[in-house]
């Protein structure tokens, strides 16, 4: 096993990265194998669509599969070894599908047919010891001695970008939202890895193009949500529990949880939102349905504590999931790419079974003091006072903004975002987004002539909103988003926060603050280029980067 | 009196403390600090409270030897239920952490809503939970105690069905001339009479995380446990590669097997080895024992098996030393005793 996708993963001098029997993530050595070796025959899948789209006969079974096989491989996402020995059995059978079509078009054709090597000619060995042999060619660190540890960091930066955009492309497929453009250039993308490149250049434009990649993606689901839920409203979430059976929902799926709303209608269950699906109250009609009564918990690292405390059925339709302790794992389900073994998945959209686990449970015996938070800041709504917030800037009432957003973890240095938002001046506005914000959220940070001044913008993915309100701002005062008084704290912790910075560099913004720890993939090589080229920091001392933010931007 | 410092550490490396004097043994220590330790019986004669003393004084009560032979005796294995001791202890547990109950075993009333003679010397019991607690959560393969009416003695019974929503708990159980429950069961129980259930335990369960053919290895009521692990797979879908091995004395006493028929349909990977002892002349199947049989299939077909075994001692006990034999590790073993 290496593994070093995640912010948790050791950083050590003798080497960074999870390499014992398991993950600091839960993940064991058997699962992190099969998942390498899934996604090396995943890219000859992508080898052979790419070309089959070349021929004008695109393949969305195969795209569906690339993103869902990609976003099971996310931290915390799917522990299930076995589910990953069937999905590589899937993974060839489809290729060898892809390849039969390939090579009788190009016959038909007379085109010249290509031949490849490595993942599109692999056959999947028959046996789980034999599997693991082969997963040893599949490691991201497979070519170490040879390439060099940038090389490896490099394609691992493109790998977890691509994995992260993938998760957001399959929230969008969920919703019935696609684009040929972006599938082409997934399949593109896989194609590039499946070269080996040991070129750096060529590796960090890739990098680049992920990042433009993860754009497009970005405002493909951000229109998935507002084109099926209608654009997000200020809405009061509730955050204490109401009377009655209860169902807990928690990841980042929106089409998951509608798909439940739809399916508890009238039946007396109250539905509770958890981490990432907080922004869910704030879409029109999602907070139509009345027994949708409020968000219960934190963070996902809290699960154990609010999870075993819920008395009802629970529901984690992406990631973050953490190993289900025995005072929950009956009542906890799994959907899409979540798994862990032993705990049973939901398919077909077929809730019945989270049904029926909330019938039979007690649920809450009593109505607890409401406790209200404000969600709903998503960029419709913001740009509808974006009249108000340039004439607060151009009156001096708005000095700064800070956008502190991402996601959060147990590390204690995450407190740091925490004191950036309480050190922000009076005159400042906090933008947040991701569930990092649950460090922070339900604390009053007051207004600015009638505007919050902790403006909840929605999912990680919503980072797409806060760039559409950096632009406008930029526009309105003819500036580059780098000159406007505007800081970027960004926690991250797993690869779709990857995607994300790697959208923001290939945007040109400079200065990103990055923490609490830096990417273990990043080595001291590839930092000193990001930061000569972007200015990408590691997080410091709260109190000194506020300053320094104020002061570079006053 | 003494008080002594136990300390277990489970399968996966967590450690549990709590204190024990000279007169308790391991378990009810552990039960008094509101600790329920995987255990059957209470009265050596299960071995489900196995487990291995890696330093520390202690005397073993009575137990029954095939539980606990001298070999594993000598390697100071120990049946918690029956260990007293006299220092403080470090314990291995063959089981994790998440086996352990933590907080005041409460009972649960259930209603008989079926009985019934499914074969020779075999019942078919199914409990049903009140309407305000339909919870039925347990982990396929584990067991729930029975308290008979009007006394303070609990019965311990696999279930066989699945964890449900419906407050439905199944049992098949083994009719005993001279047993107290089941002399319960034939002389006074009805449908409608009520039991206390306490919450399900045992650490006797399918490893899912385990890659190798699975062998199942079903001593007449011992069935339950394996109807219940593959009856979860046929509702998951986790079509594993899986050969029961379904031992009776005579062909009278089989049972369930429209269920495993059904099971088969549902489970493309599922074998199915009827085994019996001393049947008919007209019998088709496999004459022998379930050990016979597994000392056949392993012979014909060597691979890397996992092996989970539930039945009577004796039969448990031949099992794995054939399996042994064919190379296959005690790792590799599970198994639950009855009888």
């Amino acid at each position: 096993m290496f593994c070093y996708q995640c912010e948790q993963t050791p950083h050590a001098a003798t080497g960074n990265g999870c390499h014992e029997a398991k993950g600091v993530c839960g993940k064991d050595e058997t699962t992190a194998d099969l998942q390498d070796l899934m996604l090396y025959g995943v890219q000859g899948v992508a080898q052979y669509a790419k070309r089959l789209r070349q021929f004008d006969l695109p393949q969305p079974k195969a795209d569906e599969f690339i993103l869902y096989t990609l976003f099971t491989t996310l931290t915390n996402v799917n522990f299930n070894a076995n589910r990953f020995a069937e999905l590589i059995k899937e993974t060839a059978k489809l290729r060898v599908e892809l390849k039969d079509l390939y090579n009788k078009t190009a016959n038909e054709r007379n085109v010249q047919i290509e031949t490849f090597t490595g993942a599109a000619q692999w056959q999947p060995a028959s046996t789980m010891a034999g599997l693991l042999i082969q997963a040893k060619e599949a490691a991201v660190n497979v070519e170490l001695s040879e390439v060099g540890e940038d090389i490896v960091g490099l394609r691992a930066m493109l790998l977890y970008g691509i994995k992260g955009t993938a998760a957001y492309a399959y929230h969008a497929l969920m919703l019935g939202y696609s684009d040929e453009e972006i599938y082409a250039e997934f399949e593109e993308a896989l194609d590039f890895m499946a070269t080996h490149s040991k070129d750096a250049n060529a590796l960090l434009n890739w990098a680049m193009r992920i990042g433009q990649l993860n754009y497009k993606v970005m405002a493909l689901l951000d229109s998935a949500n507002t084109g099926s839920f209608g654009t997000q409203q200020i809405t009061q979430v509730n955050l204490s529990p109401v009377k009655g059976k209860a169902i807990l929902v928690s990841g980042h799926d929106l089409h998951d949880l509608a798909t439940l709303l739809e399916q508890t209608k009238d039946l007396g269950i109250n539905v509770y939102t958890h981490g990432e699906l907080l922004p869910a109250h704030a879409y029109p009609k999602l907070k139509a349905y009345p027994h949708l009564v409020g968000n219960y918990g934190g963070a996902w690292q809290n699960q154990h504590l609010d999870f075993a405390q819920f008395p009802g059925a629970i529901l984690m339709t992406s990631n973050c999931l953490v190993e289900p302790a025995a005072a929950y794992r009956h009542r906890i389900f799994t959907a899409g790419p979540v798994g862990w073994a032993g705990i049973r998945h939901i398919q077909n959209n077929d809730f019945s079974p989270v049904i029926e686990a909330a019938q039979a449970l007690h649920g809450f015996d009593e109505d607890k003091p409401a406790q209200f938070i404000t969600v709903g800041f998503g960029k419709d709504t913001v740009m509808s006072v974006a009249d108000k917030v340039i004439d607060g800037i151009k009156a001096g009432d708005i000095k700064h903004f800070f956008l502190i957003g991402g996601c959060d973890g147990a590390a204690p240095g995450r407190n740091y975002f925490t004191e950036v938002a309480e050190l922000a001046p009076q005159d400042s506005i906090i933008l947040t987004l991701g569930c990092g914000k649950f460090r922070f959220n339900t604390h009053d940070f007051g207004d600015i002539g009638g505007i919050p001044r902790l403006l909840d913008m929605g999912q990680c993915n919503d980072s797409y909103s806060a760039i559409q309100v950096a632009l406008a701002l930029s526009k309105a005062f003819d500036c580059n988003v780098n000159e406007l008084p505007l800081s970027m704290m960004i926690s991250w912790f797993e690869q779709k926060a990857v995607a994300v910075l790697l959208t923001l560099l290939s945007l040109g913004v400079r200065g990103i603050h990055l923490g609490p720890t830096l990417p273990a993939f990043l080595t001291p090589n590839l930092l000193a280029k990001l930061g000569e080229t972007f200015d990408l920091k590691p997080t410091g001392i709260a109190a000194n980067d506020v300053e320094a933010a104020l002061r570079a931007r006053a | 009196m003494s008080n002594h410092l136990i300390t277990l550490t489970t399968r996966d490396g967590q450690v549990l403390t709590f204190d024990a004097q000279d007169s308790q043994d391991v378990v009810s220590a552990a039960a008094i600090c509101n600790i329920t330790l995987p255990s059957l019986c209470r009265d050596g004669g299960c071995g489900a409270c196995l487990a291995h003393c890696e330093s520390g004084e202690y005397t073993l009560g009575n137990y029954n030897e095939s539980m606990l032979p001298s070999e594993l005796k000598a390697q100071r294995q120990v049946l918690l239920c029956r260990t007293f001791p006299h220092s403080n202890l470090q314990l291995n547990a063959p089981y994790d952490y998440a086996h352990i109950q933590f907080g005041e075993q409460v009972g649960k009333t259930a209603t008989i809503t079926q009985l019934e003679k499914i074969a020779n010397r075999t019942l078919k019991l199914q409990l049903k939970l009140g309407d305000d607690d339909k919870a039925v959560e347990f982990e396929a393969g584990q067991y729930v105690e029975i308290e008979i009416p009007q006394t303070n003695i609990r019965r311990a019974y696999s279930l066989a069905n699945t964890a449900n929503w419906q407050g439905e708990l199944d049992f098949l159980i083994r009719v005993q001339p001279q047993g107290q429950f089941t002399t319960f069961l034939n002389e006074k129980a009805a449908l409608g009479q009520t039991f206390t259930v306490y919450v399900p335990k045992g650490t006797f369960e399918f490893h899912s995380q385990r890659f190798n053919p699975a062998i199942f290895i079903a001593g007449g009521t011992g069935l339950a446990p394996f109807l219940s692990m593959l009856t979860k797979m046929a509702q998951w879908g986790e079509n594993r590669e899986v050969h029961l091995f379904f031992g009776v004395n005579d062909e009278t006493e089989l049972f369930c097997l429209e269920e495993l028929a059904k099971l088969q349909q549902q489970l493309s990977n599922l074998k199915i080895t009827q085994c019996v002892w001393k049947p008919r002349d007209t019998w088709q199947g496999f004459s022998g024992t379930p050990a016979q049989a597994l000392q056949k299939y392993l012979q014909e077909n060597p691979n890397d098996y996992d092996i989970y075994l539930c039945g009577p001692p004796m039969l448990v006990n031949s099992c794995v030393e054939i399996a042994k034999t064919h190379g296959i590790s005690d790792t590799q073993i599970f198994s639950e005793k009855f009888g």
